[in-house]
């Protein structure tokens, strides 16, 4: 049997700049642009692990200080929070839970994982660094 | 299931795995080393918060390996599937070749920093 289409295929052009015109689509790609945040934190933090390793510690901490290193860091707890806060909604969306007669709804699971996400922090700085 | 599916399901999977990371462990991680530490803010007292996580061995450089590794992989997978929806869909395959060229060197980068440093992975 042939593979080939009964009719052509049309495929909708978009330009770069499509998410633009909707609010729905703005607020997807920021959601997707967090991942910049992430990986690039990631990545700073690779380097400064070798700088660690390799007995730069002096450069790594003075890298930590850099103004715009900081400032960066900023933006990218505050995008990070932005991924968490949206993923945990999106939890609640994809898997409700059923309560008795009903179903769980997205902003509980919001709440839910709100205070698991302030337990855990609060764990590691008690646990990691105040031990 | 074709294996090519399989293996696209796991990538999802493991993905998927980094997208919780970076949720619940990356925003403390990203507040002590690159806010609290720099501007003196609680609860970074003296010394900075590296050696602070390393000097808790295991479980120390068991939470900087699985908080760095996930959210690499998190971080680069869902960035270069970002990168062609605003117009790079024709370089999609050199995309995710160097997307995963970075998530392997960065995952094998951070484990091997971190056996160097004390912790679980050290060498006796």
């Amino acid at each position: 049997m042939s593979k080939q289409k009964p009719f052509p295929e049309y495929r909708r052009k978009l330009g770069p700049g499509w998410w633009l015109h909707n609010s729905h689509f703005t607020q997807y790609m920021i959601r997707e642009w967090t991942s910049f945040f992430v990986a690039v934190f990631s990545l700073i933090y690779i380097y400064e692990l070798s700088l660690f390793a390799s007995g730069g510690k002096d450069s790594a901490l003075a890298l930590m200080r850099n103004p715009g290193i900081i400032a960066f860091n900023v933006l990218a707890l505050l995008f990070t929070l932005y991924h968490a806060f949206t993923w945990f909604y999106l939890i609640g969306k994809v898997q409700p839970i059923k309560m008795g007669k009903t179903m769980s709804k997205p902003w509980q699971a919001l709440l839910v994982n709100i205070a698991f996400l302030l337990i855990i922090s609060y764990a590691v700085i008690q646990i990691l660094v105040l031990r | 299931m074709p294996k090519v599916a399989r293996l696209h399901a796991i990538l999802w999977g493991v993905f998927s795995m980094g997208g919780f990371i970076a949720a619940f462990l990356l925003p403390v991680l990203i507040y002590l080393v690159g806010i609290a530490y720099p501007l003196g803010l609680w609860p970074i007292a003296s010394g900075d918060p590296t050696s602070s996580i390393l000097n808790h061995h295991h479980i120390g450089t068991l939470f900087l390996f699985v908080t760095v590794a996930g959210s690499l992989y998190h971080g680069i997978f869902r960035f270069q599937s970002t990168l062609t929806e605003i117009g790079l869909a024709p370089a999609k395959r050199a995309l995710e070749a160097i997307g995963y060229l970075i998530i392997i060197v960065g995952i094998l980068a951070v484990a091997y920093y971190l056996s160097l440093l004390p912790g679980v992975l050290s060498l006796p």
